[in-house]
């Protein structure tokens, strides 16, 4: 049973305090002319009417850099002195990222558990929260993982004007949102949060069609707009990179001047990079950067539903706005379809 | 919960010196128990792990039934091979595994074998090889189709005489080139030359396929024309892997990842995936 509670705006000073002396507390802060997700250490701090983060929460679980284990000779560390057991919570995070860690989910606790990042994932409590606005780059809608989330959260949080719907998603959940001496919701609450999600649903501009696109990846692959979209794309990476759900790390070892000290890392890496796919002796089973583009968009709408029985892409809309060229996604799955190619194109 | 990227310490009980730049060295897990457990299917590989230096995969290339050792040819290419290079026996070096799909060998059973294999792809087939030698009764006829570039970088030389004798086997032999002051006896060509004189019938066989794409792209194409379906015919991959586990993501084949439903695939199965060259 969902445990539904009611947060007056004025109460989230007080509501923070009270999460930051048992978490340490994560979410939305601005930064420049953007947000990121980042440590709220006061109140003002917080800014849950954002339009998206530069990088999605990956980082948490998954981070850029990460060690692997240090080593001193044959001396090895421990898990638990790399990843101390601390309670962290992370809030405002919108429906499609709290997808894109249920996908990570299956990478990294599915065929194998990575300790590691089981580590980081149990130590951290999500709030989610419902987006205020569609942006021109969102289209959750169509991948199923928005505007409203259904599971994946400790804690929904849902803006219904001067106070937000507080839902638990999980027994911790609950007993946090218990812990806060929160009004219980009412039904009018519960009303109010419905109406805000039908209000979301209009407000998409920008669409993707979901159906038989697996298929259709797999039976494409000679498709023209490979070629076309490979031509103008940098393979700059920068799309993998602020993907929610783009998984592909590197591994590296480094010593440091004793020799003797080193550790091993993970580092994200980008299957649009031109060293990717590079093996032993100069081998590259995607010289070109068309093939490279192309698994990057297969692998999102077509072959991480056969890996994961989810699809890879959750409809954040970040590959859009940040590529450098404005190679869009949604508009080379219209190509793919064959729709004619509509509204704003390519430069 | 067991830590899916923690290695384990082995020594080297033996190097056997193959070719100018390729070893064959034979490890065991330093830990009794975990020697024991190490059971594999021919065509699964291991991680061999220096910290420091890095880490890469190779084939087992040593026979199943023995449990108290196992085997790796490495030809040195690049950091990891040069650092194993340097090893000599009674060295300590850190190993996992095995990992990956194996050759199928249940499906092997009663039938007709043939391997078609060129330059280092030889260790991933060779515990079949063994395997059928040791179990002489259980399969058909084996053909062993062998190619390297020279009459110098041929490996596991030193078996051939055995395979020859072997009952009901041919082995075949080819170079593409033969340098000057080289004596060599066999067939010159790429490896498909050898296809000319294939002794295995379509008909119960299975065709086990290991090299680079090209060269497997042009077996599999002859071997389809002389009668083979795409179901008898088993390829084995190489790509770049960090991680054995599916989770770097680099040795992804549309949707699949050669680490785990790899590296041994039916034809069948990849032909028509993506950045797949054969």
């Amino acid at each position: 049973m969902t445990y539904c509670v009611v947060m007056p705006d004025a109460e989230i000073p007080r509501i923070l305090a009270k999460l930051g002396e048992s978490h340490k507390v994560f979410g939305p802060i601005q930064k420049g002319t953007e947000w990121v997700f980042g440590r709220v250490e006061r109140a003002q701090d917080l800014c849950l009417d954002y339009v998206t983060t530069v990088l999605p929460p990956k980082k948490y679980f998954s981070p850029p850099r990460e060690t692997i284990f240090t080593f001193d000779h044959d001396k090895f560390s421990r898990i638990e002195d790399l990843i101390p057991a601390e309670k962290q919570v992370l809030l405002g995070v919108h429906p499609c990222d709290v997808n894109g860690l249920k996908f990570l989910d299956r990478v990294f606790l599915g065929f194998r558990s990575d300790p590691r990042y089981l580590r980081r994932r149990n130590n951290f409590l999500i709030f989610a929260l419902t987006c205020k606005t569609v942006s021109d780059s969102c289209f959750c809608m169509s991948m199923g993982t928005g505007p409203e989330a259904k599971s994946g959260f400790d804690v929904l949080m849902t803006d219904i004007g001067r106070r937000y719907l507080m839902e638990s998603g999980s027994q911790e959940g609950e007993q946090v949102l218990r812990s806060l001496e929160l009004q219980a919701a009412t039904e009018e609450d519960l009303q109010a949060k419905r109406a805000v999600i039908e209000r979301l649903k209009g407000e998409f501009k920008r669409s993707l069609d979901m159906a038989g696109m697996p298929e259709l990846c797999l039976s494409s692959q000679d498709h023209p707009v490979w070629a076309k979209y490979g031509n103008i794309c940098l393979g700059c990476g920068q799309c993998g990179m602020v993907c929610p759900t783009c998984f592909c790390f590197d591994v590296r070892d480094t010593v440091d001047v004793s020799l003797t000290k080193g550790e091993r890392y993970r580092e994200w890496d980008v299957c649009l990079l031109k060293e990717f796919a590079q093996v032993a002796l100069g081998g590259n089973f995607r010289p070109e950067r068309s093939a490279r583009l192309r698994q990057f968009v297969c692998h999102n709408l077509s072959y991480g539903s056969y890996q994961y029985s989810m699809t890879k892409c959750v409809g954040c809309g970040r590959c859009i706005r940040i590529c450098p060229v404005d190679i869009d996604i949604t508009l080379i799955a219209r190509e793919l379809r064959g729709d004619e190619a509509s509204g704003e194109g390519p430069i | 919960m067991k830590d899916p990227y923690k290695r384990e310490i082995a020594e080297v009980l033996a190097i056997k010196r193959e070719t100018s730049n390729t070893n064959t060295y034979t490890f065991r897990f330093v830990e009794e128990d975990v020697q024991r457990a190490f059971r594999f299917t021919p065509g699964q590989f291991i991680i061999i792990s220096f910290p420091g230096v890095g880490e890469a995969m190779f084939s087992i290339a040593s026979s199943m039934s023995n449990t108290d050792s196992f085997a790796v040819a490495v030809r040195k290419v690049g950091r990891v091979t040069t650092r194993i290079h340097q090893l000599k026996v009674g060295d300590r070096l850190y190993i996992s595994g095995p990992y990956g799909n194996g050759w199928p060998m249940k499906e092997l059973e009663g039938k007709d074998v043939l391997i078609v294999t060129g330059g280092v792809g030889l260790p991933s087939p060779r515990p079949v090889i063994v395997h059928i030698e040791e179990n002489r009764d259980d399969f058909g006829f084996l053909e062993i189709l062998y190619g390297t570039r020279t009459p110098l970088e041929s490996i596991f030389e030193w078996e051939f005489e055995k395979w020859h004798r072997m009952p009901r086997t041919k082995l075949a032999l080819t170079v593409d080139y033969v340098p000057e002051g080289v004596e060599w006896k066999h067939s010159v060509g790429v490896v498909t030359t050898l296809l000319q004189n294939l002794v295995t019938k379509p008909r119960n066989a299975a065709a086990l396929i290991c090299g680079p794409e090209v060269m497997m792209h042009f077996v599999v194409q002859d071997l389809l024309r002389k009668g083979f379906n795409e179901e008898q015919l088993y390829v084995s991959l190489e790509r770049r892997m960090r991680c054995g586990i599916a989770q770097c993501g680099h040795c992804q084949l549309g949707p699949y990842f050669v680490c785990k439903d790899g590296p041994v695939f039916k034809y069948s199965v990849i032909k028509d995936v993506p950045d797949c060259g054969i």
